[in-house]
């Protein structure tokens, strides 16, 4: 800072309580003066000034965790939100509420950089973590297209590219092997995704669930729904005829408890025929990495023929 | 006489068409299908059964949701014109002695787990919120009553202040809430909507509803006097303190069972009075049949709506009262020469 001679006393002192109080508020948190910054433009398109190659990464959403460990910078995360769960490495790592942000606890983790689901963080959040030093970067994932380029693309941040690179390749193999090995399918059956038994919570248009279901040799009940992430109405499901309903049902579920929610569904071919099927939803609800573990799900219970059984 | 047996008539026939028009709407279905169904059902299973989809559709999804949204429409408007006779107050509504916070406190408690599971397991959501919105006017109910006469001053301090109370609880509750698609529900279940209507639903609230019809009608000459405060209600025979309990009693037990049915739906128990004292004047004997039907028309069409503007998709029902009826309603004030009571 260039000081003006004339300055007097007092605006002097204004100057130096100010930047102790600088110091003080965002010192602790700023990122080391030697790591250059470089602009990058994040999926919301905002420009975030961020570290090259950061030591210190906290991740705002449990699939970006995924994707972080995914990226092989798995040792570089500080923290995570109470959400997470996976990789199990991440239980015994500092835990702080995400859901609204506790920013006290994002600041005493000292991140270089944060990263941020623009599905679930908002960018009110990142204004606040900005104004005390700390960049964050928003990831969006829409599509599995979308998903193997955040892997590239979190690589680059964090500075484990051939890493990042490696997953990103074997997991794009694995569902090119997935799609070769539905290829030939003549039947593909009508399925229903749900997120929920009660409350028909779906995976509306432009959603990575589409593509899953039809690379696991099936089609997708609600791939052309208007909205966005619709509730289903009962009619609608009637009127589908869904032939398989796959659902994040839980544990003990079975086609009776879903008849049991919606009366009427007793016609609906999945549950005549009794292929309703419960699966952790962690494989499908997260846009991370093992979306594509999930996809091999989908085709042992599609077409359990093309799948030799465990 | 004859003016009214024409309104009867009228209303009847407005009815029918609305209904007719409200199992149309929704997934496409062949007009021939629906009425089909219809043709079906009403002349006791006779000829050809009709598609099973569309019987499924139009008899077991469509033509409940009608009824419930009829029904509810119809009773929480006879109780909102009954509260603002009660409390003298235009901002009166079914809800202002704290039934609904009550009730989508005692739903979210009951639904997120929060109960213990001796309570958890004798109660359904439906009678969780009940037995919530009867504990919260019950507490208001206690408040507000003095040694000898009832403050209708106390009793909506009271109730506002308990809608607080319970709106903070279920806050906190669906804040706390551990379990995503749960809190979903809820949250669902809170704006209010029909889409779990069934026939096996409907009787009770019916049942109740007509009561509360019958009741307050068979009160509607001590509402009027009511409405000139209570020393005039008094002068003119009508013993006041036993009326104000009544009132809130068939309030209590006609909005906590219809809230239990179908959540809670706003403003129908607001502005269906207001609007329908604009042409029926303020006589009760008039205006709480003339409620029942606007509000239930009016909560059959927002529900029909609901369906219309988002096909294939569930939109509660209580954004769309609001959205349409407000409104209208704004309007209506502004144009009027409207005076309450």
């Amino acid at each position: 800072m260039v000081t003006a001679p004339h300055l007097s006393a007092w605006s002097a002192c204004q100057i130096v309580f100010a930047q102790l109080l600088l110091a003080v508020l965002c010192g602790c948190t700023q990122p080391d003066a030697d790591k250059p910054l470089i602009p990058v433009r994040d999926d919301l398109q905002r420009e975030v000034r961020v570290p090259v190659s950061p030591d210190r990464v906290l991740s705002l959403a449990p699939s970006l965790t995924e994707i972080i460990y995914a990226a092989g910078a798995g040792h570089k995360v500080v923290g995570v939100t109470t959400a997470d769960d996976y990789p199990a490495v991440v239980l015994s790592l500092p835990r702080f509420s995400a859901l609204p942000v506790n920013f006290e606890a994002v600041a005493a983790l000292e991140p270089d950089l944060i990263l941020a689901s623009d599905q679930i963080n908002s960018p009110q959040d990142a204004a606040t973590l900005a104004a005390i030093g700390l960049p964050v970067y928003f990831v969006g994932v829409r599509t599995l297209d979308d998903m193997l380029k955040s892997i590239r693309t979190v690589g680059y941040l964090l500075g484990t590219s051939p890493a990042a690179n490696r997953t990103a390749d074997s997991l794009e193999a694995s569902l090119a092997a997935l799609a070769d090995r539905t290829a030939a399918v003549q039947i593909r059956p009508s399925t229903l995704f749900l997120v929920g038994d009660a409350t028909l919570y779906a995976f509306g248009k432009g959603s990575y669930m589409h593509s899953m279901i039809a690379l696991a040799g099936g089609k997708s009940v609600t791939r052309d729904h208007n909205m966005a992430s619709p509730v289903l109405t009962d009619e609608y499901v009637l009127t589908r005829k869904p032939e398989v309903i796959i659902g994040s049902f839980g544990m003990d579920h079975s086609s009776e408890t879903l008849l049991e929610h919606h009366r009427t569904w007793d016609l609906v071919p999945a549950i005549v025929q009794g292929r309703v099927y419960s699966v952790p939803g962690d494989y499908f609800l997260r846009p991370g990495p093992r979306l594509v573990t999930g996809a091999w799900m989908l085709v042992a219970l599609l077409h359990p023929d093309l799948v030799p059984s465990p | 006489m004859r003016s009214a047996w024409l309104v009867v008539a009228g209303l009847t026939v407005l009815t029918v068409l609305s209904v007719g028009f409200a199992v149309t709407v929704g997934e496409d279905l062949d007009r021939g299908a629906v009425l089909h169904v219809l043709r079906y059902h009403f002349t006791l299973s006779s000829g050809p059964p009709p598609d099973p989809t569309a019987d499924r559709i139009v008899w077991l999804l469509r033509m409940p949701r009608a009824a419930l949204a009829f029904v509810v429409g119809g009773g929480l408007a006879i109780i909102g014109a009954a509260m603002q006779a009660l409390v003298r107050n235009p901002l009166a509504e079914p809800y202002i002695l704290g039934i609904s916070s009550g009730a989508s406190a005692g739903a979210s408690l009951f639904y997120l787990g929060f109960l213990p599971p001796v309570l958890s397991k004798t109660l359904s959501m439906p009678l969780a919120a009940f037995c919530g919105g009867l504990l919260s006017i019950t507490l208001v109910y206690l408040v507000a009553r003095g040694s000898t006469r009832l403050s209708v001053a106390r009793l909506l301090l009271a109730g506002v202040a308990m809608a607080a109370l319970m709106g903070s609880v279920t806050s906190f509750i669906t804040f706390s809430s551990p379990d995503p698609d749960k809190l979903r529900a809820v949250l669902f279940w809170l704006l209010g909507s029909m889409h779990h209507a069934t026939w096996s639903l409907l009787p009770l609230p019916a049942i109740v509803t007509l009561a509360g019809l019958v009741t307050l009608m068979s009160l509607a000459r001590s509402l009027d006097a009511m409405l000139l405060g209570d020393e005039a209600a008094h002068s003119l025979g009508v013993s006041v303190e036993a009326l104000k309990r009544l009132l809130i009693i068939v309030a209590a037990l006609v909005t906590g069972t219809l809230v239990a049915a179908s959540g809670a739906i706003g403003f129908v128990g607001l502005i269906i009075p207001h609007a329908v004292r604009s042409f029926a004047g303020v006589t009760h004997r008039r205006l709480l049949p003339a409620c029942f039907f606007a509000g239930a028309l009016f909560l059959l069409w927002a529900d029909l709506a609901a369906r219309a503007l988002l096909p294939s998709q569930e939109l509660p029902v209580g954004i769309i009262t609001a959205l349409c009826g407000v409104p209208f309603f704004l309007v209506l004030l502004r144009r009027s020469t409207y005076d309450f009571g």
